[in-house]
């Protein structure tokens, strides 16, 4: 992360807008059955080990690549457009 | 799972207590203050590598910041701290058992916190499901009859019987039990009556009838009770003549609204003189008009409640014609001079209509009857409307706007979402005095039925969008939660 960088990640936490738009994603991923998907592919991984013998972690491993690639285009459209807008707005400040 | 933490939390508990956990989570899971903002903003690198990442921890015991990718789990071995919480999501690790733990008690913290939170950034609460309590659990537990909605249930679907030209008070009726928020509150059983069986009120009798559709019985059912309630309380109503379903609509809500008074909780909760009751709840918008004189561009401005919108239906061609229309600034013209009180004279003026605030049920009327001294006469015109609107452009904010041109890229307004989705429609077949009324309600999502007096039968969205259309009723597809607590 560069220096650059650092002070937009920042900045976005303080002012909340990182929350704001973590919040409008998560929205959106609802909206869109995404995380209804995704709560079937954990069942079907938590189903396919013996019960407690699974852990966090490997479920993380496990699930992340598709969960990445089941997120529809237009959320990952409309989430980046509204961060790019609003970033350049902020550097007119 | 279960939500009693591990052993090894438990010792830590009775050793530190929550309060470790609860001032991490509070600044750094779920900032619930600007001052924990600024922290959160400038401390949340691993104390090892620099990195705000990849998933950063927090130690319990000594507030030692450090990365997944190996270096909290260094910290934990070399220290002997084995309890970390995930700053992304504020759950523990114990680095004993190798797993994340939930503990009840943590878990309110962290409730409560992101609350505050979303509180802090003037979001909507996020939502919770419902969870129930203790006597909920026992009364489950203790009635075994359990009914399972499949996607092709027809629960909550019964034909109404005509009692005589009164299919105009039918229609309504499917509207109503159709309506998704006013379902959940009746069959939450949520009015609580002070008239306890004096059948006198109607929004008792209303409850009885959610009870009634959805008992899983099929036989049509007979309304002459709430015929006669109606009856009684919107006198111009009384008779066996055929009336507008949309008079009969309007009335039906005044009547619940004034009942809803009966109710236990209601009656006190009244903010700023605006009713709360579950009637202004769901159909209460507030329609803006602004006068703006000619002579002094000085502008008055007034705000008045409406239950639905009257649009005129010659001309435009579909529903989003009609409403930007309606909402468009208007010249009153000389003939019609209003008195501007900057300028202290009467001036020519002009007017605009648009929503200030729009409710959860957005029901517009198009007005097909036209009754005028001459003539009264039926207007058939084709009017298109959408199963998805959007209501943004209608609205106050948005016309401001527009004029002032100016971009709204304000991270406030991100969440403004003022979609809404259609859920009944009712039609008028026929002519101005010989003429029926039929329903057609959204069971649930996609799936539409036709409701003609004590006929129900499935229909296609096509089918719907493709009718003449009377009254529209919409439904806001995403609701804002707010939070109750102080």
């Amino acid at each position: 992360m560069t220096v650059n960088n650092t002070i937009a990640h920042q900045r976005l936490i303080l002012s909340g807008d990182r929350e704001r738009f973590k919040e409008l994603l998560r929205r959106r991923l609802i909206e869109c059955g995404w995380r209804d998907q995704i709560r079937m592919v954990c069942r079907e991984i938590v189903k396919e080990h013996d019960s407690n013998s699974i852990t966090l972690d490997m479920l993380v491993a496990r699930v992340t690549p598709r969960a990445r690639a089941l997120v529809p285009d237009p959320v990952k459209k409309e989430l980046l457009q509204k961060i790019k807008t609003h970033l350049l707005t902020q550097k007119n400040l | 799972m279960n939500d009693t933490g591990c052993l090894h939390l438990s010792n830590f508990k009775a050793a530190k207590g929550s309060s470790p956990y609860k001032i991490v989570h509070a600044f750094f899971v779920a900032s619930t203050s600007y001052e924990a903002r600024r922290y959160k903003a400038t401390s949340c690198l691993c104390f090892s590598c620099g990195q705000p990442g990849p998933r950063l921890h927090s130690c319990l015991h000594c507030i030692y910041f450090a990365c997944y990718g190996g270096h909290i789990q260094e910290h934990s071995k070399n220290k002997k701290h084995f309890l970390y919480v995930d700053l992304s999501y504020g759950n523990v690790f114990c680095a004993q058992c190798q797993d994340y733990i939930y503990d009840r008690e943590l878990t309110d913290i962290s409730r409560s916190n992101r609350v505050l939170e979303a509180k802090s950034l003037g979001i909507s609460v996020p939502y919770t499901p419902w969870l129930p309590n203790g006597n909920e659990v026992m009364a489950l537990k203790r009635l075994r009859k359990r009914r399972l909605i499949s996607p092709h249930t027809t629960i909550g679907l019964r034909g109404l019987q005509n009692l005589g030209s009164t299919c105009f008070m039918n229609c309504i009726v499917q509207t109503l039990i159709h309506t998704p928020l006013l379902r959940d509150y009746f069959l939450g059983e949520r009015h609580k009556c002070k008239t306890q069986g004096s059948g006198k009120c109607l929004v008792c009798e209303v409850s009885k009838l959610f009870q009634e559709f959805y008992s899983g019985a099929k036989t049509p059912l007979t309304l002459h009770r709430l015929l006669h309630l109606i009856w009684t309380h919107a006198r111009h109503l009384a008779g066996y003549e055929q009336q507008d379903a949309h008079e009969f609509f309007i009335a039906t809500l005044d009547v619940l609204h004034r009942h809803c008074m009966n109710g236990v909780e209601e009656t006190e909760k009244k903010e700023k003189d605006r009713c709360n009751c579950i009637i202004d709840q769901i159909f209460t918008g507030g329609l803006q008009s602004d006068v703006v004189c000619t002579s002094c561009s000085g502008v008055s401005t007034t705000i008045d409640p409406f239950w639905d919108i009257s649009l005129d239906v010659a001309g435009p061609g579909s529903l989003q014609a009609c409403l930007e229309r309606f909402t468009r600034a208007e010249h009153l013209g000389s003939a019609a001079k209003i008195k501007c009180s900057n300028c202290r004279a009467y001036r020519e003026s002009t007017k605009q209509l648009t929503l200030e605030t729009l409710p959860i049920v957005a029901s517009f009327h198009l007005k097909r009857f036209e009754h005028s001294s001459q003539i009264d006469r039926k207007i058939s015109a084709f009017v298109s409307f959408p199963a998805e609107l959007d209501m943004t452009p209608f609205m106050s904010t948005h016309r401001r706007a527009v004029d002032a041109a100016d971009n709204n890229n304000d991270p406030e307004g991100l969440f403004e979402d003022n979609r809404y989705s259609l859920f009944a429609v009712v039609n008028h077949l026929g002519s101005l005095d010989a003429g029926h009324y039929t329903a057609y309600v959204r069971q649930m999502k996609g799936s539409w039925f036709k409701c003609d007096d004590h006929m129900i039968t499935r229909a296609s969205l096509r089918e719907v969008l493709d009718s003449e259309g009377y009254l529209l009723f919409y439904h806001k597809t995403v609701l804002e939660y707010e939070c109750d607590v102080p």
